[in-house]
Parts: structure tokens; sequence; C-alpha cells
């Protein structure tokens, strides 16, 4: 009963673990071809690639005149700023240190057959392209967050030419000195950034080049959200509202990045931990490219951004990172080859269980065979006592049959098989006791006379 | 482990062999099977007609043709279509050595 029931439960579960191994191999084939090839913990979401250079935003690219022209022009005058050009300086200092240098300042976003006509000016002792500065063989660049911010923020040259001009000169090269100046922003300035960040929570100057905020980048540097303050580049020599702790002192706990034209600054809580450093890392990789660019402030805000990101993750500082929900698929991709191999081992015992020869068809209790053979042939031994020419026939016909019977069954042949065998010797030995003439002889009455 | 895709690729080789086996071995078994069940038949059925053949009172050669004809199939040996003609060959000769008496 037992065992009936099992076998009937094993068919199907054999298909269904069939099912399921090829289930478990298409999951992990798929999650193959999905799957990277690294794996990290903790990984920042944040996009590695460099500045978008994509849309510059600037729809009349720079330009600069020929080489001759540029040449003529530096002949003519120390100091000769091309259209477009964005880079400021301090006069005064400059010519303190300058002597008979000639500098020719060129626009930023330049391409680089520009920059190469630029470069090949030969009367020019100084070339400053956006605000990148340089020279002979060298290049000035800061290393300083002042410095960056007085570049980036209002076009400030003056340091980096110094210290290109008493390098090449071979001069003792003073001290950097930070003259940017702030101011406290006034009532109706800090109103309509005010109202713009209450509203939108961005608040775009007239001549700043952002046009949104990038999305992702946004959300993966201030899950809780930020605001933005995006300024066009200062005029130089004038002082910078100060927005950030302004908004700050109001806002204690919003987060606040505020752009002076390519300069970004962060304020709000947890600035103390990370504003210098993603500042520094920032402007330390990108102050270069920026400086000759002029990228629109979306792309350098986004790049900011992500290092923001990056910082965030380093769990340099301790902040929690954002809460990642675990995959399942990535959970269970380590127990999918040991499932897979559970299921092809039940698969191949069951298997093995449906091959095994069938037992107890022929020699089961219900196997009527061996005592009907064994009655005939008793029949047919004595019949065979009582027969003459008429009806020898018939019972040779008859142990034919038999000895058939015997053989199938000892072959194990189909019981049906044995049992027609046996039903046509019956019928013989049945043609033989008629014509032997005794009814007790006929097998039916026979076998049930030995069975009683 | 070594490479985890060998793992994948000798387990589903493992599931072909056996899909292949339980569905093939069943049925080559079941064939032979019927294949020896009907020989048995058709042999069972030539000794039969031999019987009445040696007890016929006279030649018939119609029935001598297909009890050959029968004998010839079983000496060839061949499949089920095979021996259940030399079968049915054997059982007519029987009949006819029988009705000739």
């Amino acid at each position: 009963m037992t065992a009936g029931r099992y076998r009937r439960l094993a068919e199907p579960l054999r298909w269904a673990l069939l099912g399921l191994a090829v289930l478990v191999l298409v999951v992990f084939l798929v999650a193959q071809r999905q799957q990277g090839i690294d794996v990290s913990y903790g990984r920042s979401p944040a996009s590695t690639a460099g500045v978008d250079t994509d849309g510059t935003g600037t729809s009349d690219r720079a330009t600069v005149p020929s080489v001759d022209e540029m040449t003529a022009l530096v002949a003519a005058a120390p100091v000769v700023r091309l259209p477009g050009s964005v880079a400021y300086w301090n006069e005064q200092r400059v010519r303190e240190v300058a002597g008979d240098t000639r500098i020719l300042v060129a626009p930023p976003g330049l391409d680089k057959d520009e920059r190469e006509r630029v470069r090949d000016v030969e009367n020019a002792t100084i070339r400053v392209i956006g605000t990148e500065v340089s020279g002979g063989f060298y290049q000035a660049s800061s290393d300083r967050l002042p410095a960056w911010r007085a570049q980036f923020a209002t076009g400030d040259v003056t340091d980096l030419l110094i210290a290109l001009i008493t390098t090449l000169r071979k001069e003792s090269t003073p001290a950097d000195r930070d003259e940017l100046r702030w101011r406290e922003p006034s009532g109706p300035e800090l109103n309509t950034v005010l109202t713009d960040l209450r509203a939108t929570g961005r608040h775009i100057a007239p001549g700043a080049t952002l046009t949104d905020v990038p999305e992702t980048a946004a959300r993966n540097a201030f899950p809780d959200g930020a605001w933005y303050v995006a300024l066009p580049v200062q005029r130089y020599g004038e002082p910078l509202p100060r927005y950030g702790p302004a908004l700050s002192a109001r806002f204690p706990d919003q987060p606040i990045v505020v752009m002076y034209g390519l300069w970004i600054e962060y304020h709000g809580p947890g600035a103390a931990d990370f504003a210098e450093l993603a500042g520094a890392s920032f402007y330390g990789q990108f102050a270069n490219l920026l400086s000759r660019t002029d990228y629109p402030q979306r792309n350098v805000l986004g790049v900011y951004l992500d290092r923001v990101t990056d910082i965030r993750y380093a769990g340099l500082f301790e902040r929690p990172l954002p809460y990642r929900p675990a995959d399942p698929l990535r959970v269970a991709l380590p127990a999918l080859p040991w499932l897979f191999a559970g299921c092809v081992a039940a698969f191949m015992v069951l298997s093995a269980r449906s091959l095994r020869r069938p037992e107890g068809r022929p020699g089961s209790r219900r196997d009527t065979a061996p005592t009907r053979l064994a009655g005939l042939t008793a029949l047919a031994v004595e019949v065979s006592l009582l027969t003459d020419a008429r009806s020898n026939p018939a019972l040779t016909r008859g142990i034919v049959k038999l000895q058939a019977a015997r053989s199938a069954w000892e072959e194990k042949l189909p019981a049906r098989h044995v049992r027609t065998l046996l039903d046509e010797a019956a019928a013989e030995l049945d043609d033989t006791a008629r014509q032997v003439g005794i009814a007790s002889y006929r097998p039916d009455n026979y076998l049930r006379g030995r069975l009683s | 482990m070594a490479d985890p895709s060998l793992f994948w690729l000798a387990g589903a080789v493992l599931l072909v062999t056996a899909g292949v086996a339980t569905s093939l071995l069943p049925h080559r078994r079941a064939h032979a099977e019927q294949r020896r069940t009907a020989w048995s038949a058709a042999r069972a059925a030539i000794d039969s007609a031999a019987v009445s053949r040696d007890a016929a009172p006279g030649r018939v050669p119609e029935a001598e043709r297909l009890l050959t004809r029968a004998e010839s199939l079983a000496g060839r040996r061949g499949g089920v279509d095979a021996a259940r003609a030399a079968a049915e060959h054997a059982r007519q000769a029987d009949r006819l050595w029988r009705e000739h008496r």
C-alpha cells in the first residue's frame, strides 16, 4: 500500500526535480550574463567618468587669430588680451616682478589646434589660456584651496603669474597672497535666493551656466536632498557674497552647495568633516582641466557630487551608508550549484529506480500460471494412457502448447502470453477428453477436482 | 572546486544521460519482450501445425507451402511483424490439416 503510493509519488517528483534543475540552470546562466566581473563591498554608486564633455554649452566656440597676427599683437603691447579672455590679475603686483615679460591671454575652451597656435606665438613669454598659465617649459598650478577658489571663482591668476615669472627669471618666488574678499549678502539678495530655494531647492543666478542638477549624482551624494546656489563667475576685484554661511546660519540642518563659476563650496551638516577633503581632491585632480576649458557648471557639479559620494562610501568619517537592500539573486547565487547538483542526484536516483526491472510479475502471489501448468501437465499424463490414434493429435498439440507455455513462463514473458498458451493447451486437452469420452478429464472439471 | 562551468556542464550531461536512459531503456526492453513473445507464440503455432501435419491422413500442398514459409520466416529470425506473419501462416496451415481428414 505505502509502496504503491510511494511509486505513484516518485514519478511526478522526478519530473518536478528535472524542471527545478533546468530552472536553476537557466537562472544561473542568466545571472552569469548579468554579473559583472568585480564584486566589492559597499562600492560607491558614483559614476567614475570624468567631466562630461558633451554639451559644453558654449554655442559660439572661442577662437584665436592666426599665429602671425598674434605675434604682431604681442610685439605691439606687453599684455595682449584676446576676445573672450577670463583671466585677471593684480597688475601692480605682477608689474613689480614682470620686467619685460610679454603676456598673451587667450579665452578658455580652445580646441587642441588652437592651443597649439597660441603656444606657437614665440615672442609671448607667458601664455594664459582660460586661467591656465604656462611659459617656456613650465606650467604654473595651484595646490591650495584659496588659490583654486580665487582662480575659479573670479579668474584670478596673480599668484600663478608671479610664480611662473619668478621661476623663469630664476628669482625667489614671493609667498602667495589670498586677495579674495567676501561680503555679507544684502537682505534683498538673500531673500531672492531663499525664495527660489524654498520653491525648487535651487537658485540659479542670471549668467550662471547651471541648467539643472544631475539627478542621480545629487541623490547619491545627498540622499536627504540639498540646496544648490549657482552664481556666475564673479568680477575680479569685487567682494564675493558669502551665501554659504549666511544660509547655513538660518538652516543649520540643510546641506547647501554654492557655486561661484566653477568654484564649488559645501556648507551645512558635516562640512567640517568632508568639505575640504572633497574640494581638495576634486580640484587637485581636475584643476588643470577646468582651467583651460569652459565646461558648463552642470557638468562640473556632477563630477563634484560623484566625488562627495565616493568620500561618503569610503566611510572615512563614519557617515552611515545608505541602506542597500540585499539582492536575493546575488545571495542565492552561491547555493545554486548545490541546489542543481541535488536536483540532478535526486533525478538520477529516481530514474535508476524506474529503470530497475519491475519485480513480481511472473511468480507473484497472483500468478496462477505455475499451478495451472502443473495441473494441465498432470492431466495430459493421465489422459495419455487412454488415447487412441484419433485423439492422439489433439493430445500431442496440447502437450506442445504446454511446453511452449512452460518455456515462456521460464523466460519471464508477459503473464498474458503464458495464459493464452495455457488456454490453447487447455482447449486441445478439452478436445482430447471429449474424444476419449470421459467428462472428468475435461480440464475445467479436472482442475476443479484437483484444487478441492 | 575547479571550474564552476565544468560543474554545470557535468550536471547537464548527467541530466541528459539520465533522461535518455530512462526513456530509451524501458522502450527497448519492452520492444525486445514483445519480440520474444511474438516468436514464442509463432513457435508454438508452428509446432502445433507440425503435429497436425503428422496426424493428417494425406498431403495438403497448400498447408505444406504455408508451413514452409512460416518455418523459413522463423529461420531468418526477423522482428515482431515477421513473427506475427509466421504465426498466422502456421495457424492457417494447422487449420487446413485439421479440416482435411
